[in-house]
């Protein structure tokens, strides 16, 4: 299970690559983005690790103009406010091997430079020396191509599909020779007989387009990687199919069969540039004189900017962390409590506000998914979801249970049947004839819904559907399968967990598992803002399956074989934080022994309070600094809001993130991060092989790496790399993922409301910092065995930082070097 | 020239209103942050004000003027982002279609003024009934309002600008759909008596209405996004509307528009939660009845005993509860809907009880609909059954079986073509989109200039 080892990233690329290799690292080159009922987050730029960050901005800018730093106006302002000191500016010139004066660097962003256009292609060229008004081959070839692609992807949202025969390609060309919409909206009939010369296979079509158009083999690797990017939406759902594909041991055709699409369509309209008034030498004069341009392009001073606001928030974070000691002794004897939280940065402010209201409460940070590698199949169904990692595939399967297999099987039966009901309306409710009636008789009814929605009414769950209500309570999340020859194995799985946590001893009498997910209504893009570790769902499945396994008498007994004694007065209780409301519910309670009522209650007491707090903390940027005083008002507000069909910002998700901190959690207990940190327990006196930090910088970091990434390019690329305005957002597929408007692109990433209130930006693009506690031997051990670890920190997507003996030491260069913060600004 | 609310006027604006205020209030949450917002309530309010003073008019020009402002209301609520070259596009083609209409208004109001001497839609009505046959210049007249109708419907093959309106926020998206396209049901109603005496204009609506309604009907069972799909959903239950009053079944147009505007606005307002249904989807198909589709056998069945239920209670509706009588084709287009509720039943040979009871019910609602807005509203009895009815009649039987494009029983070859012509929308709109460009270009960016999107200062926040 060690997820890097697995990870596909790109190889540096041999010159000048056959025809294959250039396809090869052109498909290499594009991220995955997941759909939106699992919309974990993705390092949009993954494809790019295996270059400088600063050189990946460059080519990307170079190829499609892509942004990787805030508008100058952004940084002027951090600059006047003095969030960005003269002393981060001049380290930041320094790395970047530029000398000049502050006076100089500000003029420079000022004057700013020409907004980059990209390199064109052929289609661009007939754009611009269009003779007549009409729509631009541009947005005629996305729409083509992204309306194809969604008719042969769909399953879910149409009543009548594409028949997928031949592939994604094959069905592509056989539509264009018979299409009858491009001779009347672009004039262009000579497109449905050329076609007709469009070979069979997708390579053969790719090598043919770059035959047509002159591109010579040195060349083939960035033109093909810029007809992907041009259609980038889609191309990431592939890179998604192969994702996916790739973690089953097998492969997928689709992305490069959508590049051959994508190449041809360059190609059928070559021929038409020198009637147009152009000629083919007008597109390719950029791609030829860009490798003769030199000289700093304006961009790398807005990079320059942004490594000294970069710069800024580490001087901070190292002075924060700088008067914590690793010898802070534990808060006494035993806790009265243990909650295991996830890594999640919405879980640092709940963590410090519990341990500000209840001091005898211990919290430590895990990854949310706990280490259980599981899918989900709610029982009597075959619709099984995935609640561990991207970078992981299930390896075990977890199902609803009343524990008895006979009432299982009613249970299962019953839903099956009441599921089958239901079906019966679709055709009612989807076909043409059966929407009329249904309007003619049902219609004057949505009155009552709209206004039910209208006052709050939440959207019926889907969750429990076809399950009575009693039914429904009496089962819990298992692990299968339940039989004797499986407890071995599941012992051996929760004994690896507990390990992994470091928690093998001093158990409290309450240990607390507390996942975590979102509320909101109406909102697409809601798997965003739940628990990314447990595959984009909430974490309540995981924290109940290992609550359950923790608190069974036989495998404890089994624990202890393996050196694990949870003491009999400990009881594990599963738990889920409402991240839009902070309100954390204990879940199964039930099942609890009365000995434990007093400490369960004591604990949900310790929740409010702290739920209150983090509340008020959160308020301001949520608009409601006004209701900070009336706790049960906001409270309200908030519950008003996760229920609200209207709210495009039901709360902020991860925005803000900015850290990653690997240590025990004395060193940041009591300190404000802000809830801009995500924060991983780890105790290297208790790794001595090094294993659990490999697995922590393989696999919680990378995912952290992700969120960063994703945050960081949503902000500052929404164009390119979010998914753009939310009020436009028209669900595509039914889950594959959003138009912005009418058509276009595929869009990914996260919307502009995700990220900016409509004054400012809530979050601020900073690379992610990550701090470890641990010797720099077994950091660098770490480093050396895992290439993609390596480049993620050499190649500065994530800056490297340990906890040294004078504070803070930085990794750079390969070399360990004690970070000196300036005085702090008065 | 605002008259008293009618029993016609009155549940519109019923309607109207309270659309307005449920959208008003989604939108004043849903688009916070967003800039022009003022631009936003103003437009807003103008266009419900214009749907209101169209709804409360009782004279011609005023209905046409207060109509052609709604229109010039909503183009500003289209082109809300105005930076989006599509959203420009669609709004110059709903510009050229309304234009196109108001012209067919004006030049009916000149040839009702010479004919009648006035545009007041009493004496309108009046001389409609009054005369045995309509003149000349009153019948072409009737027949420009019947094509101003259609188009303002968005019937085809004009329809497209209704499909690409996904360019403006979800809000705008419901006020169109559910409170202005239906406008056109809403004037035909108000002046069914010059309608209904007009053949050419019954003919015109019923043709065009039939063939949108199913075509429209095909088109949304292969569209890939929620919105488009209910876009299409839309222009196939105008579709229905105007053929409904093309036949003279007023009654039932008023119900399709008032009951049509409610469900779309649901429907767009929660069009998030579509991947909520593609998750129960998910759930229903895993399901193992799903394996044993209905055949065109179970759908003739379905059919047979679904007239044989609607019939026997439009007849105990009439003659125990002296319910007017169900007219025989409404019975017929209502089983066509009903039936399908009884596909899957049949076709597994499970649930079948509780989908009779499901049918029976819903027969007795509209029933029960009919019998309230036809002793209601003013409008003249149905026209006998004759050839439109029977066109009608056709095309409806046509789509209930077309619409279950079952694999197997075409082949696929055949199955394919037939996709690829309905996916394109039949390429009715391409020529639509040429020609608006001519009309009236729109010049597009290109990308790299567009603005980038408004921040005034980052925040400040620090670790600390």
């Amino acid at each position: 299970m060690n997820p890097a080892r697995t990870l596909p990233s790109p190889s540096p690329s041999p010159s000048p690559p056959p025809l294959a290799a250039a396809i090869a690292a052109a498909c290499a080159a594009v991220a995955p983005s997941w759909p939106l009922d699992r919309q974990i987050a993705v390092n949009p730029y993954w494809g790019f690790i295996d270059r400088p960050f600063v050189e990946a901005a460059s080519t990307l800018r170079r190829l499609i103009g892509a942004r990787f730093a805030l508008p100058a106006a952004e940084y002027l302002a951090a600059w006047r406010r003095g969030t960005i000191t003269a002393a981060a500016l001049e380290r930041a010139m320094a790395e970047h091997g530029v000398a000049a004066t502050a006076e100089q660097a500000v003029a420079a962003l000022q004057a700013g430079g020409d907004p980059a256009a990209g390199l064109p292609l052929p289609s661009d060229v007939l754009d611009r020396h269009a003779a007549h008004a009409g729509p631009r081959w541009r947005e005629t070839i996305t729409q083509q191509v992204s309306q194809y692609c969604a008719s042969y992807f769909d399953r879910h949202q149409a009543d009548w599909h594409r028949v997928r025969a031949g592939g994604l390609y094959a069905g592509w060309r056989d539509g264009l020779r018979v299409d009858h919409a491009l001779e009347p909206l672009m004039h262009a009939p000579q497109i449905r007989a050329r076609a007709a010369a469009l070979p069979d296979g997708a390579e053969d079509a790719i090598g043919w387009a770059l035959d047509r158009l002159g591109i010579p083999p040195q060349e083939a690797t960035e033109f093909l990687q810029l007809c992907l990017l041009r259609i980038n939406g889609w191309a990431a759902w592939c890179a998604y199919l192969g994702w996916e594909a790739g973690l089953a041991g097998g492969t997928d055709p689709h992305l490069r069969e959508l590049l051959a699409i994508r190449a041809a369509w360059e190609a059928l309209l070559h021929d038409d540039l020198d009637a147009a008034g152009g000629c083919a030498a007008d597109w390719r004069e950029p791609w030829v004189r860009r490798r003769v341009a030199a000289g700093p392009p304006s961009a790398d001073w807005e990079l320059i900017w942004q490594r000294a606001h970069e710069f800024g928030y580490q001087d901070g974070l190292a002075r924060l962390l700088a008067g914590t000691g690793p010898a802070r002794p534990a808060p006494g004897a035993t806790p009265a409590a243990q909650l295991v939280f996830c890594i999640d940065v919405r879980s640092e402010r709940l963590r410090r506000a519990l341990e500000a209201s209840d001091p005898t409460l211990e919290t430590r940070g895990f990854a949310g998914f706990f280490g259980l590698p599981i899918q989900y199949r709610p029982l009597g169904t075959a619709a099984a979801r995935p609640q561990l990692p991207g970078l992981l595939s299930p390896a075990l399967e977890v199902s609803d249970s009343t524990g008895h297999p006979d009432a299982d099987a009613a249970v299962a039966g019953r839903r099956r049947a009441a599921l089958d009901g239901t079906s019966l309306w679709r055709p009612f409710l989807r076909s043409p004839s059966g929407g009329f009636s249904l309007v003619e008789t049902l219609g004057l009814g949505y009155a009552g819904a709209l206004l039910r929605r209208h006052f709050g009414a939440a959207a019926a769950s889907t969750a429990s559907l076809g399950l009575r209500a009693d039914d429904a309570k009496a089962l819990r999340p298992r692990l299968l399968p339940a039989d004797r020859a499986a407890a071995a194995r599941h012992a051996d799985l929760v004994a690896g967990i507990l390990r992994a946590m470091g928690l093998t001893q001093g158990f409290a009498r309450l240990l607390v598992l507390v996942g975590h997910g979102s509320q909101s209504a109406n909102n697409p893009q809601a798997a965003a803002l739940e628990c990314g570790a447990c595959g984009g769902h909430t974490g309540e499945v995981n924290a109940r399956v290992l609550a359950g396994l923790l608190n069974d008498p036989d495998l404890r007994t089994a624990l202890g074989e393996r050196g694990i004694d949870i003491p009999a007065h400990t009881l594990a209780v599963a738990a889920l934080h409402n991240t839009t409301t902070d309100e954390v519910a204990l879940l199964d309670l039930a099942q609890a022994p009365a000995s434990h009522a007093d400490a369960l209650q004591r604990l949900a007491r310790g929740l409010e309070a702290a739920g209150q707090r983090t509340r008020a903390e959160r308020a301001p940027d949520l608009g409601l600094a006004g209701l900070v005083a009336r706790p049960p008002a906001l409270l309200r507000r908030l519950r008003a809001r996760a229920r609200d069909w209207a709210e495009t910002r039901p709360e902020w998700g991860l925005a803000g993130n900015a850290s990653l901190i690997v240590a025990p959690r004395a060193r940041t207990r009591g300190l404000d991060l802000a809830g801009r940190a995500f924060l991983h327990d780890y105790d290297s006196d208790g790794d001595r092989d090094g294993a659990r930090l490999e697995l922590i910088m393989t696999a919680p970091m990378v995912v952290a790496h992700w969120i960063n990434l994703q945050y960081y390019a949503s902000t500052v690329d929404p164009e390119r790399f979010g998914s753009g305005n939310k009020v436009l957002h028209n669900v595509a597929c039914g889950r594959i993922g959003v138009f912005e408007g009418n058509t276009g692109d595929l869009r990914i990433g996260l919307s502009r409301q995700s990220v900016h209130d409509g004054e400012r930006w809530l979050h601020e693009p900073l690379r992610l910092s990550v701090v470890i506690d641990a010797p720099r031997a077994r950091i660098e051990a770490v480093l050396r065995r895992h290439a993609t670890v390596r480049r993620l920190v050499e190649h500065q997507w994530l800056h490297l930082f340990r906890f040294g003996e004078d504070g803070l030491e930085w990794y750079r260069d390969g070399r360990w070097a004690v970070w000196r913060s300036p005085a702090p600004a008065p | 020239a605002v008259g008293a609310p009618d029993a016609l006027a009155a549940p519109v604006t019923v309607l109207v209103a309270f659309l307005g205020w449920i959208i008003g209030d989604y939108a004043h949450r849903y688009l916070r942050g967003e800039p022009g917002q003022r631009r936003f309530v103003t437009a807003y309010l103008a266009t419900l004000a214009a749907v209101g003073a169209v709804i409360a008019s009782d004279h011609l020009a005023l209905l046409v003027g207060a109509w052609a402002a709604s229109s010039v209301g909503l183009h500003q609520l289209l082109t809300f982002y105005r930076e989006r070259p599509a959203a420009v596009v669609v709004a110059h083609k709903k510009f050229l279609a309304s234009r196109l209409a108001e012209a067919c208004l004006v030049a009916a109001m000149v040839l009702l003024v010479r004919e009648w001497g006035s545009l007041d839609l009493a004496v309108l009505g009046a001389r409609a009934a009054g005369a045995p046959q309509l003149p000349w210049s009153a019948g072409a007249a009737a027949a420009l309002i019947a094509v101003a109708a259609l188009l303002k419907c968005a019937q085809l093959p004009l329809h497209g600008w209704l499909i690409q309106v996904m360019e403006a926020p979800t809000p705008v998206s419901a006020l169109l759909h559910a409170g202005v396209v239906n406008l056109g049901g809403y004037v035909l109603i108000r002046l069914a008596p010059l309608i209904s005496a007009s053949p050419v204009a019954e003919a015109l609506l019923v043709v065009v209405g039939t063939t949108t309604a199913a075509a429209a009907g095909l088109v949304m069972l292969t569209r890939v996004t929620v919105k488009v799909r209910l876009a299409w959903s839309t222009c196939s239950q105008m579709g229905l509307m105007v053929t409904e009053c093309g036949l003279g079944l007023y009654d039932l147009a008023l119900l399709h528009l008032l009951a049509h505007a409610l469900y779309k606005a649901h429907a767009f307002l929660t069009a998030g939660e579509a991947v909520l249904a593609a998750g129960e989807r998910d759930l229903l198909d895993s399901s193992d009845g799903a394996t044993r589709a209905p055949t065109a056998w179970t759908q003739t069945q379905a059919l047979g005993l679904t007239l044989l239920l609607v019939a026997g209670s439009a007849a105990l509706w009439h003659r125990w509860l002296g319910a007017p009588a169900l007219p025989w084709l409404s019975g017929a287009l209502l089983s066509c809907g009903l039936a399908t509720l009884l596909w899957w039943p049949l076709a597994r040979r499970r649930h079948g009880g509780r989908a009779l009871i499901a049918l029976v019910a819903a027969a007795q609602l509209y029933l029960g609909w009919h019998w309230l807005l036809s002793t209601s509203i003013p409008v003249g009895a149905p026209a006998a059954p004759g050839p439109l009815a029977a066109w009608s009649l056709l095309v409806f039987l046509a789509l209930y079986y077309a619409q279950l494009p079952a694999g197997g029983r075409v082949p696929a070859a055949l199955a394919g073509r037939a996709y690829d012509w309905v996916y394109a929308g039949f390429y009715l709109d391409e020529r639509f989109t040429r020609l608006a460009f001519r009309l009236w270009p729109v010049r597009t960016p290109p990308l790299a200039s567009r603005p980038p999107p408004a921040g005034r200062s980052s925040r400040t926040r620090s670790p600390a």
